[in-house]
């Protein structure tokens, strides 16, 4: 087909003005999508720094409460002890009671047979840590494990035959006692590792037991001494 | 020639002109939803910048605060050995912010196929214990015995209740003040060799590291001491 210059002209006009059409909605596109790729990540640091605020703000509050106690006070040792008393309470320097659970695990006693891991037979570090976890974000108040207290420094670490707890050598069964609110404590368990140990309770014959008692004693645990760790003035 | 040209260019050129006004008619619409999502953007902005000058004065306030206590306590007039016993309790309840030899270790797992999970880091501040660490944090959350580190969602990291893994450049960064041979040899044999080998960048450094106080809160609702 034979075409005339200006029919040329006029069909080169039309696509270059669609191509430049083209790449203006192109790139109203692409603009758009960075931006939302933008908003995924702020919202959870929002949500984080929040959070954090509120820690503070709490925290603040408490402090300033305090700081006017000493600008008060006429006592000052009686200020002291009930601030040392706190402070042990909240370090588990010091034994308590409450209502509770007592959870008890204990390896199996029934003989491994030839296609059976005997590692699935016995009670392992992770099982009790996953617990303890599990425990404390339910909202317990004060955990022990054989009557090893858990504190900021406890280790629940397998060492062969035993799990050192405290620089103590436990062996099983572990009773670990828990006190808190019962009923968020009950459902704080509901998770993998629980079930997991129920099935390994029917399947090999481990023990998981739970028990909910109107009073649990959790003993106090003891100071560890410090060498490296000095107190900063103010925060960081 | 010409005359059968002009049928299908006057076709053309209708259909050019239908597909310019349909163009510019998304372009408005395009516009419109642009300036909404610019709105929306700067508010998140403001928003997001309100919180973080929030959050620097709420942490100058906190470190006022701890100093006036601190003040407070001399004038009133404990003894310098007293305070020191209380100092101790409250590096363990987590009260009281603490500097020391130890060491400094980032983690970053972004490269690596299997991504840390809340119990492998669980058992990274298990060995850390182990090896007498004296105090501990972790992305800037003070480790304390009632930590609970859990997984919320399918990646977000939850420490004392706070997500940890959102912000900062490198994800991980832990550090523990004690015996900086103990804490590097446990630390590299028992976790640093696995993490490599799983294709992270680990960094452990002995150093002196400085280890922020607990902001979170004791409760105790239904416990009480043994001995009132």
């Amino acid at each position: 087909m034979k075409w005339e210059k200006k029919d040329r002209t006029l069909l080169g006009l039309a696509s270059m003005l669609i191509g430049f059409l083209f790449i203006v909605l192109l790139k109203s596109n692409v603009v758009y999508g960075s931006k939302g790729v933008w908003q995924e990540t702020s919202i959870p640091i929002l949500i984080q720094i929040n959070k954090e605020n509120q820690q503070l703000s709490l925290e603040n509050k408490k402090l300033k409460l305090e700081v006017e106690k000493y600008m008060q006070v006429q006592s000052t040792s009686d200020l002291y002890n009930q601030q040392l008393k706190e402070a042990k309470m909240n370090a588990g320097l010091i034994s308590v009671t409450g209502p509770g659970l007592r959870i008890t695990l204990d390896d199996s006693k029934r003989v491994v047979g030839e296609k059976e891991d005997p590692m699935s037979f016995i009670i392992h570090e992770e099982y009790i840590r996953d617990i303890l976890n599990a425990l404390w974000n339910g909202g317990a108040e004060a955990i022990a494990v054989n009557g090893q207290r858990i504190m900021a420094n406890t280790e629940v670490f397998c060492s062969g035959s035993y799990i050192q707890i405290n620089v103590t050598r436990q062996m099983p069964p572990y009773v670990i006692e828990v006190t808190g609110d019962v009923r968020d404590l009950s459902s704080s368990l509901e998770f993998y590792r629980w079930f997991q140990l129920g099935y390994l309770q029917q399947q090999n014959g481990i023990t998981r037991n739970i028990e909910v008692l109107s009073k649990v004693v959790i003993p106090a645990g003891k100071l560890p001494e410090y060498h490296y760790a000095e107190p900063v003035k103010g925060d960081i | 020639m010409r005359r059968t040209l002009v049928l299908p260019v006057t076709l053309v050129a209708m259909a050019l002109g239908f597909l310019i006004s349909v163009q510019f008619q998304t372009q408005k619409g395009v516009s419109a939803a642009e300036q909404i999502n610019e709105d929306r953007m700067s508010q998140m902005k403001s928003v997001l910048s309100n919180s973080q000058e929030k959050n620097i004065s709420l942490h100058k306030e906190h470190s006022v605060l701890m100093k006036q206590l601190d003040v407070a306590r001399k004038t009133v007039g404990v003894s310098p050995k007293l305070l020191a016993e209380l100092n101790k309790f409250e590096i363990l309840c987590g009260k009281q912010a603490v500097s020391g030899s130890g060491i400094h270790i980032t983690i970053d797992d972004r490269e690596s196929p299997f991504p840390l999970f809340s119990d492998d880091i669980a058992t990274m501040i298990n060995v850390l214990k182990f090896a007498r660490a004296e105090a501990i944090s972790l992305n800037g959350q003070r480790i304390v015995g009632s930590t609970a580190i859990v997984l919320s969602g399918s990646s977000n990291i939850v420490v004392n209740q706070v997500p940890i893994n959102v912000t900062s450049e490198t994800p991980y960064e832990i550090n523990a003040i004690g015996n900086q041979d103990t804490l590097y040899d446990y630390f590299s044999k028992l976790i640093g060799v696995t993490l490599k080998e799983s294709g992270m960048t680990v960094s452990i450094v002995k150093k002196t590291v400085s280890i922020p106080s607990y902001k979170g809160e004791y409760t105790f609702k239904n416990t009480v001491p043994l001995v009132p």
